[in-house]
């Protein structure tokens, strides 16, 4: 008898604890919630370092912006460095979502945001890109829980080929960073270059992080080449265009690519960035209301002009909790599904428009050269040279 | 042509910054992971500096004595109380440098990307054999080979070298002559971080300098010392010219496979010829 009630004692703390569990595991994540918790996870060293704290102060800003709160709650945003890897981006993202984020914000680089995707899908965490331009982070399908404000490198891609006819390059020679998103975007390039009568001279594929590309250089300038095409970024393209410049490659050949300049990069190389063309993915010159007032923001908050990372951060940032605020819920499969196909009218960057069958965000692409600045801008700037509307660049959108 | 100019500029650059690490080893027996960090402080001095006064060379002089005054500062106050610890100590301390160099220099220059200007003096091109070379690297390589030259007199030829050699292979027999053997090691381990912060500013000009510069570049250093041989100077000019022209020869060729090459020939180093391609079995400094 006496056994009979300890076991079900013991069957009756089991449940009172699974209840009490659950109750706990509801509030972590149901209905009412103390704070909104963010997990961002960027690149603060390795190759792509530099961006990671961009992005942190955009991101940081757009919250301040809305008195650090959404639906009614404080934000509170924990920060991890991925080091530009992706086996930490996994660790540090499966213990931020273990510690309660709501949301996963990052990474830099694109081997990372995959990485993350894959998470954020198996454990339903709704998941903002505004940096990793991998075509693959938003193939129709690809995941309900991940979306990307910024640019593809597939519409950056195909400016880097308009500009490669609209320059009429006969010959050129591309260098593309051993990475499977740079080798992808290079392939598509050189078979539509081809279509397009460009002949391609050489192609070389050295590692990611390479410390030295004068051979690379001189390969080069022995070769035919009007046009040297750059699919790399970070501080591989820093490298590759200072080394380019100590032989004055840029004096005699169009050196561009889809991502290889902005004013951060360009700071890195020096007077031999001018005359360099990149895409751009957001720009502190942009001419419209919202960008005019977040650039004075930024420059009050941090004494400096934005960057492309920081400006597209703040922008992905600010559309994702305007969404989460507009639902007044805190189901995130709520969030999710009013994210896809929302639109943002007053986006630093003119409209963009969230496609619904692949989480992409449809928006004007620019096309830019680095110039000097003028103060207090910069030392070296980039000049928006073209806008491409968003037909011109992206691709239908079919399941 | 360009091929070994470019592979000598490489070698002359990875032998600057590896004479200091496999001195240190070499006569105090300390492996120094902070090394890096020191290159990376001697490019940010020398960039710093080279804004500031638009010299480059007092860039250069600046960089070296600031960089050989902090390893001088962690020798005295860091280094020397564990050098009767295990081995373990000295590694985790020169880790923990990593990190405290780091956060020193994002403290002073941010995360964002600096550019060292390129000398006047040293600027633009010559064509040499077909090939457009840059100036700097030409200056890099008789830079470089001075350096040697001026390494092996001070160890080999002056009393300041004697010193040394003698404190490395019997510390307590110079102490007991009443030479401070303390100073000398101190002096040792200044010179060495001396040079990593000189090759820091060599150096800057040609790459961008960012935080992890150091990180980067001491994979390569480790390599040209475990080749060369630890402590051995020598081995390590070898070891440098060697790794320069087999990178050069791989970004001319076969650009993706330049990390797989220099690894192979590590690794087959180190199970062929485990105490370097140019040392004898016992150790030589």
């Amino acid at each position: 008898m006496k056994s009979h009630i300890q076991a079900t004692s013991y069957r009756l703390a089991a449940g009172v604890g699974l209840a009490t569990a659950l109750a706990f595991s509801g509030n972590a994540f149901g209905a009412d919630p103390e704070v909104f918790k963010i997990g961002g996870v960027v690149s603060l060293s390795g190759t792509y370092g530099v961006f990671g704290d961009d992005m942190r102060k955009g991101v940081e800003l757009a919250i301040e912006q809305r008195g650090g709160k959404v639906l009614g709650k404080p934000i509170q945003v924990a920060w991890e460095d991925d080091e530009t890897k992706p086996q930490p981006a996994v660790q540090k993202t499966t213990r931020l979502i273990a510690d309660g984020a709501q949301m996963i914000f990052g990474a830099v680089s694109s081997a990372s945001s995959i990485a993350i995707m894959n998470i954020a899908k198996q454990r339903k965490i709704p998941h903002l890109v505004t940096m990793s331009a991998d075509d693959k982070i938003t193939l129709p399908g690809a995941s309900r829980y991940t979306f990307r404000t910024s640019n593809t490198l597939g519409m950056e891609q195909r400016m880097a080929l308009a500009y490669s006819k609209d320059q009429k390059l006969k010959r050129v020679y591309g260098v593309t960073a051993d990475y499977q998103a740079t080798r992808d975007s290079w392939e598509w390039y050189r078979k539509e270059a081809e279509k397009a009568g460009i002949e391609i001279v050489g192609a070389d594929f050295p590692p990611l992080g390479n410390r030295d590309f004068s051979s690379i250089a001189d390969k080069i300038a022995r070769s035919n080449a009007d046009g040297i095409a750059l699919f790399m970024t970070g501080s591989d393209s820093i490298t590759m265009v200072k080394q380019a410049g100590q032989v004055g490659l840029g004096k005699t050949r169009k050196i561009f690519g889809p991502v290889i300049a902005d004013e951060t990069m360009a700071a890195g190389v020096g007077p031999t960035s001018v005359g360099v063309n990149s895409g751009v993915r957001y720009h502190f010159t942009v001419d419209n209301a919202a960008n005019k007032k977040f650039v004075e923001a930024y420059r009050k908050k941090y004494n400096e002009f934005p960057s492309s990372a920081a400006g597209e951060a703040f922008d992905g940032m600010a559309w994702w909790l305007d969404v989460v605020e507009k639902t007044g819920s805190w189901d995130r499969e709520k969030w999710v599904e009013a994210f896809a196909g929302s639109v943002r009218e007053n986006s630093l960057e003119g409209r963009k428009e969230m496609n619904a069958c692949d989480h992409q965000a449809r928006q004007d692409g620019l096309w830019g050269e680095v110039v000097a600045g003028k103060a207090p801008q910069p030392a070296y700037v980039m000049k928006i040279a073209k806008l491409y509307p968003p037909k011109e660049i992206f691709e239908d959108c079919k399941q | 042509m360009s091929t070994i100019i470019i592979g000598l500029s490489l070698g002359m650059l990875l032998f600057l910054l590896a004479s200091g690490l496999t001195l240190i080893f070499g006569m105090l027996g300390v492996i120094n992971f902070a090394h890096g960090a020191l290159y990376m402080l001697g490019a940010y001095l020398s960039f710093d500096i080279a804004h500031r006064t638009g010299s480059f060379a007092l860039g250069v002089i600046v960089a070296t004595v600031v960089v050989g005054l902090a390893g001088i500062a962690m020798e005295r106050f860091a280094l020397r109380p564990l050098y009767n610890r295990p081995h373990f100590y000295q590694l985790v301390l020169t880790f923990g440098f990593i990190l405290v160099l780091t956060e020193a220099v994002k403290l002073f220059w941010g995360l964002g990307y600096k550019e060292a200007p390129m000398p006047a003096l040293l600027s633009g091109s010559v064509d040499m054999f077909g090939s457009t070379i840059p100036v700097y690297r030409l200056f890099v390589i008789g830079f470089g080979a001075a350096a040697a030259i001026g390494l092996f007199a001070a160890l080999e030829r002056s009393t300041f070298g004697m010193l040394v050699r003698a404190a490395s292979s019997d510390s307590e027999m110079v102490q007991t002559l009443g030479l401070p053997a303390s100073t000398i090691r101190t002096a040792v381990f200044g010179f060495g971080a001396g040079l990593a912060g000189l090759a820091g500013a060599i150096a800057a000009p040609l790459f961008p300098i960012e935080l992890g510069m150091g990180t980067n570049t001491i994979i390569d250093c480790f390599i040209v010392v475990i080749l060369g041989g630890l402590g051995n100077i020598r081995g390590v000019v070898a070891a440098a010219l060697l790794i320069g022209m087999v990178r050069a020869i791989g970004y001319t060729f076969m650009p993706s496979w330049v990390d797989v090459l220099t690894f192979a020939m590590l690794i087959a180093t180190l199970l062929t010829r485990p105490q370097g391609l140019f040392s004898r079995p016992v150790r030589s400094a």
